[in-house]
């Protein structure tokens, strides 16, 4: 199976880093030969129609932060766009930065895959967040496969659990904390009685909020996760713009001291049901399954016949996400044998 | 004489024993223990219809082990019962008039406030309030949209149970 990779931040060196360790035993136990013929970065590419060597390209890029540095094979002023109409590869590998305001460049990459036949493993929460119907058309009338379990929550499985696992159930909500980030800095307010701007700046420090925390704490990431759960999970029809949203800046000390007075914490919790989609700080009891610390997400699904399903996993780290971007690639290659 | 009760469990395993281990040791008999486990409230717990009989000081001996024990009682004898809601607001609290906030809430239907807790911040429009609600069984979603929207017409932060 020949991949492209667009885009080669953490995500991608992630999967890099996963082909390394897992290429033989995906051979042995799948059948399944992976090949990467081409990564992209904001520098360039790296193309070799026989395949790069995954760990070179890791080394390439902490060395010099470029990928069009890869010896031999690497090039300068090419486009995602043009490695894609260049190069011969089964499976598109979206995996470069969100973008909320309009899903670009990851929305023109994956609809250039898709309108080529190939099939679309992404991890890229901005054009699944802006265009979902578009794209599964354009999967679906090009015979394309595609893949998304890595936009929401990491290594938690969800997307793909709900469809296979759970399949033959109807999902009527699924309500979750889906933001590491926030679900960090609540953690720590929550034990240490600390101020939410002090914590922040030391999630930052040790690099758990992003330098711009905006989109995490003003709740804006986890909405794009739940209309990404709301379309795939409940067969809506929903984008960014139907979610109201509240993030955890304003949350104080005082606010959850009081909530520990009476056995609660504070966590952003997602929600999407047919007659409501919400991001926003709640109460959750001591004890019940929402009462995770850390970075953890975790997430409930209600369903008619299975009841409540509640998963729980690690919602970031490059190694995780590309954890489930792998699994997205062995069920597209089970399902071509 | 008999007293039926209707209780609130949670969906996991021993629950049931737990709930009726103490009627049996106080004194009283049980009649009958309707459990449907595919019924379930919006909180996903299950209501138990318990039908009970024992002399007037035993069933009350009954009831305040129960109630001792954490366990909700939602309805006795086909009285409903009150269920506690809680909920946070963060916001200039006492220039918005905490007193005027209670008086909405308590001309609501089926709702009082129970309890009331605050905690001023160095900067006013930081405060936070713990307002404790006892409210009808049944009522609790709308109640909480009601609430939202009362924060929101005052500007506050509003934190609802989930």
């Amino acid at each position: 199976m020949k991949l492209c990779i667009i885009g080669f931040g953490a995500v991608g060196k992630g999967v890099s880093r996963v082909i390394s360790m897992k290429k033989e035993i995906l051979k042995e136990k799948y059948g399944l030969d992976i090949s990467v013929v081409a990564v992209t970065d904001r520098s360039g590419a790296a193309i070799n129609p026989d395949g790069l060597d995954t760990d070179l390209l890791i080394e390439t890029k902490e060395k010099t932060g470029k990928i069009s540095e890869y010896p031999e094979y690497g090039v300068t002023d090419v486009t995602g766009i043009h490695v894609l109409n260049q190069v011969d590869y089964d499976c598109l590998i979206e995996v470069t930065p969100t973008n909320i305001d309009d899903g670009e460049p990851a929305k023109s990459h994956i609809l250039t895959a898709m309108n080529d036949g190939k099939d679309v493993v992404t991890s890229n929460k901005g054009p699944l967040s802006l265009c979902f119907s578009e794209l599964i058309e354009a999967a679906n009338s090009n015979n394309s496969i595609f893949k998304y379990e890595a936009s929401v929550g990491g290594a938690m499985p969800i997307i793909n659990f709900a469809h296979e696992t759970l399949a033959g159930n109807e999902i009527s909500s699924v309500q979750g904390i889906l933001n590491g980030t926030c679900n960090y800095i609540l953690s720590r307010m929550a034990n240490e009685g600390s101020p939410y701007g002090q914590t922040l700046n030391e999630a930052q420090e040790l690099g758990i909020a992003e330098t711009d925390p905006y989109q995490d704490v003003e709740g804006i990431d986890a909405a794009c996760k739940i209309v990404i759960l709301a379309n795939s999970v409940l067969n809506m029809n929903v984008s960014l713009k139907d979610v109201q949203i509240e993030g955890i800046s304003r949350i104080t000390p005082e606010s959850i001291s009081l909530a520990k007075k009476e056995g609660f914490l504070i966590k952003l919790i997602g929600e999407a049901s047919h007659n409501n989609l919400e991001v926003s700080p709640r109460l959750v009891r001591e004890g019940s399954p929402f009462a995770v610390d850390g970075t953890l997400n975790v997430a409930t699904l209600r369903t008619d016949l299975a009841d409540d399903v509640t998963v729980a996993g690690k919602g970031a780290g490059s190694i995780e996400t590309a954890s489930a971007i792998l699994s997205d690639i062995i069920s597209i290659w089970k399902s071509s044998l | 004489m008999r007293l039926n009760l209707v209780l609130e469990l949670l969906d996991v395993p021993g629950q049931l024993l737990d709930a009726l281990d103490p009627i049996g040791k106080l004194g009283a008999n049980i009649v009958a223990v309707i459990h449907q486990r595919d019924v379930k409230t919006e909180r996903g717990t299950v209501p138990v219809h318990i039908t009970l009989e024992g002399d007037d000081e035993t069933l009350k001996r009954v009831l305040d082990s129960i109630e001792k024990m954490d366990i909700q009682i939602m309805e006795v004898d086909g009285v409903v019962k009150k269920e506690k809601i809680t909920t946070i607001f963060i916001g200039n609290i006492v220039d918005q008039d905490l007193k005027e906030t209670v008086k909405v809430l308590n001309n609501i239907n089926g709702v009082s406030v129970a309890d009331l807790d605050l905690k001023m911040s160095d900067n006013p429009t930081k405060s936070a309030s713990r307002i404790v609600i006892e409210a009808d069984y049944g009522i609790k979603k709308s109640l909480m949209e009601n609430i939202k929207e009362l924060g929101r017409s005052k500007g506050f932060l509003v934190i609802n149970e989930v």
